[in-house]
């Protein structure tokens, strides 16, 4: 009995044993066999997903800590077409909630594109409207008997961040703008584009969940301090809107600038874009110019030009401010005559005369004592002909023509010195004038005050781009523009400090021609003279009440110059002299 | 090797002290249950730290995503209040309050000593990040094998 249960025992023992051998032979054949290769690869293949992370975009802020550029939230809306279950309603719903065509939302999700599950309705949809479908869904899935669906069932939401400017038009042609594929435009978005976008990282995770991964920092786009105050800024694009109203102007440009480092405080464009509705880019602008003249757009500058010519003439020696010539209205040169702007002779003149009443015909002897090779060695140390590498995108070098150029002429030497035959950029005319109120040496303008990133800022220091003038001769010739605006009784003049400065009226070309009508109106102009802190350059394009400079961009000169004491805070001469006094 | 025949019982005793056929069985059927039980216990093991990951991955997803939606939130509210606080903004609800913008003429300069001009932002963080990451102790991530090896090298090192 024993040994028959043995047997027994036995046998069942080696039937268990050929069934595990078999299960372990099966095994060993389905791991080995083709199909497990194949499987084994498709498994490899779904193993790990690419996934990347993109760093926020960096903000944008102006000198006193406003945010200029930011990000909100917006909404992209789509549907899981596996788990809808109602499209009429979401049809309507959508089609209700975000204004958008219901026959042809209901089209799309009863005949969705083959092999896909997930389908984008709309994207960038404001929160608002976003948060309205959301708690519709809720209500409708709360409505639903037990068990069943809400009509909403398969709508899926989903946040992400876009660019945006709470100042709207505010400083638009110095920021730029970013598209929805976040590329910069423009401006400062532009300019430094790669520092704002930080560098988006690719990691390989594993789907297995077992395998435990570090997700990467991803580091935001770098923040960007720019030198604007707004303030500033919007005192001077009011301003600008009102000047050209009140003088008929076509277009403007008001800059403000510290002539000590180059800092921009405030660069006002009569074009401005809400920057948030970017897409209306072209209803404004009818060229990539017109988004920032201060710095694209060239013309020739007329007479502010002249304080150059005189810098140039002063700094060779070849005249002092006592230096007195018998002006007679007009000068041959290069076969042509050239004429004072008012076509009289202005009978014997010294050097302060000659700016006070921006007299051609002084100039015109100024350039051609110094000759042709000193002239234009000053101009191009003035930077004339070459960019001023102001961070912002779009920048033009404008044109000085020179000895050698197949299109430069002896007359060129004559008009050249009173600002005809040359054209420059706004910002190119404060670059160069920088040289006279900074003891000779000249900035470079721009808009970065400082970056932040990882928690540290770094103060982006000034930089001078050479000094054509010495010390002496930008100080000689802040007292002659001083002088001379003082002695015209100016409507420069801002009342309780002392400023130096120049008018500009330039005819604009019209079918080759000078146009007597159609007048670039300027005016370059800085103080307190004594220590200059702050540079003001008005352009008006066009004005129609009157075509000189002196009768309308110099009073909006002194307005804007006004303007800027107070949000400066810049006591005016008698109290920095008392401070002075105390220090 | 011989037994002597002068001892007779010997057979007897050595059959006597065998370990009986079924003590045997018991014991090979005691091991197999040990190590049945031993795999099962290491196999639950397995079963427990692996759901334990995939629910702490889950987490970590999760926790990732709130920080996502918490960074979101904090630059939209920093965007909005930026937008409330406009110049445009600022100049309506002032002129709503009824004040006006100040003339040249009307400024009073006082002359205060130690008055310092104020200068542009600072958006450096008071408390700046780490610059690496935090070391994480060897416990949390050394397997076993590692903790030999390294103390093999420890103790070859003092050595």
């Amino acid at each position: 009995m024993r040994q028959q249960y043995a047997l027994r025992s036995q046998v069942l023992a080696g039937v268990m044993a050929f069934i595990a051998l078999a299960i372990i032979v099966q095994m060993t054949r389905i791991q080995n066999s083709v199909e497990a290769e194949v499987f084994r690869q498709q498994a490899e293949n779904f193993a790990y997903e690419v996934k990347t992370f993109y760093p926020n975009r960096g903000e944008i802020y102006d000198r006193n800590g406003r945010l200029l550029a930011g990000q909100k939230t917006v909404y992209e809306i789509g549907v899981d077409l596996r788990n809808v279950k109602d499209p009429h309603a979401i049809a309507f719903a959508i089609s209700r909630e975000l204004e958008m065509d219901y026959d042809q939302l209901l089209g799309a999700l009863q005949n969705p594109p083959e092999n896909i599950s997930y389908m984008i309705l709309a994207d960038y949809v404001d929160a608002q409207k976003a948060l309205n479908l959301q708690a519709l869904k809720k209500a409708l899935q709360d409505q639903a008997p037990s068990g069943a669906y809400g009509g909403l069932t398969g709508l899926q939401f989903s946040s992400h961040p876009q660019r945006s400017y709470p100042e709207n038009a505010l400083a638009s042609n110095i920021i730029g703008f970013v598209n929805r594929e976040g590329k910069g435009y423009f401006g400062v978005e532009e300019n430094y584009d790669n520092l704002l976008t930080g560098n988006l990282v690719q990691v390989l995770i594993p789907t297995d969940p077992n395998k435990a991964y570090e997700i990467p920092k991803v580091p935001d786009g770098t923040t960007l301090i720019l030198t604007i105050n707004r303030d500033l800024q919007a005192a001077s694009e009011k301003l600008l809107d009102e000047s050209l109203t009140e003088y008929g102007a076509q277009d403007g440009v008001i800059i403000v600038m510290d002539p000590r480092n180059g800092e921009l405080l405030a660069v006002a464009t009569s074009r401005r874009m809400d920057l948030n509705k970017f897409w209306n880019y072209n209803d404004i602008y009818d060229n990539a110019t017109d988004f920032n003249p201060a710095i694209s757009k060239t013309y020739e500058p007329g007479s502010v030009s002249k304080i150059l010519t005189m810098a140039a003439a002063l700094d060779s020696g070849i005249v002092t401010p006592n230096t007195t010539y018998l002006d007679t209205g007009s000068v041959m040169i290069g076969g042509a005559t050239i004429q004072n702007w008012d076509r009289n002779p202005w009978g014997v003149q010294n050097m302060v005369g000659c700016l006070q009443h921006s007299l051609n015909v002084c100039m015109v002897n100024l350039s051609t004592q110094m000759g042709a090779n000193k002239f234009y060695g000053y101009m191009d140390a003035f930077g004339f002909g070459h960019l001023t590498n102001v961070d912002l995108a779009g920048e033009s070098a404008g044109r000085l023509k020179v000895p050698g150029d197949s299109d430069w002429y002896p007359v060129d030497l004559g008009t050249n010195s009173f600002g005809q035959g040359m054209s420059t950029t706004p910002v190119q005319m404060m670059a160069a004038a920088s040289a006279v109120a900074n003891d000779g040496d000249m900035v470079t303008p721009h808009v970065l005050y400082a970056m932040v990133r990882d928690g540290r800022q770094y103060n982006v220091p000034p930089q001078h781009a050479g000094s054509p003038i010495s010390a002496q001769t930008a100080a000689t010739l802040n007292e002659m523009l001083a002088i001379s605006l003082e002695a015209e009784s100016s409507k420069a003049l801002v009342p309780g400090y002392r400023v130096a400065g120049k008018t500009g009226t330039a005819e604009i070309p019209v079918d080759g021609v000078y146009s007597t009508y159609e007048t670039n109106a300027s005016f370059i102009g800085w103080g307190p003279v004594d220590d200059p802190q702050f540079m003001i350059y008005v352009w008006l394009e066009r004005p129609t009440t009157s075509p000189w400079g002196s009768e309308t961009a110099a009073p909006v000169f002194s307005e804007m110059a006004q303007k800027t004491v107070i949000l400066l805070n810049i006591p005016p001469d008698t109290i920095r002299q008392q401070l002075r006094v105390l220090k | 090797m011989n037994i002597p025949t002068h001892l007779p019982n010997v057979n007897h005793l050595i059959h006597a002290y065998r370990v009986a056929p079924w003590r045997v069985q018991r014991q090979w059927i005691g091991n197999v249950l040990l190590a049945v039980v031993v795999l099962a216990m290491v196999a639950a093991l397995y079963l427990n730290i692996t759901s334990q990951t995939a629910v702490s991955g889950r987490e970590i997803q999760d926790l990732n995503n709130a920080i996502m939606i918490s960074q979101q939130t904090s630059s939209d509210l920093h965007t909005q209040l930026a937008s409330l606080t406009s110049a445009t903004a600022m100049e309506t609800r002032a002129l709503a309050l009824g004040f006006r913008p100040i003339e040249s003429g009307e400024v009073e300069y006082l002359v205060v000593p130690g008055y310092v001009t104020p200068q542009p932002v600072n958006l450096a963080s008071e408390s700046l990040p780490q610059l690496s990451a935090l070391t994480i102790p060897p416990e949390f991530n050394q397997s076993l094998l590692d903790w030999m090896d390294e103390r093999l090298i420890t103790s070859r090192g003092l050595q």
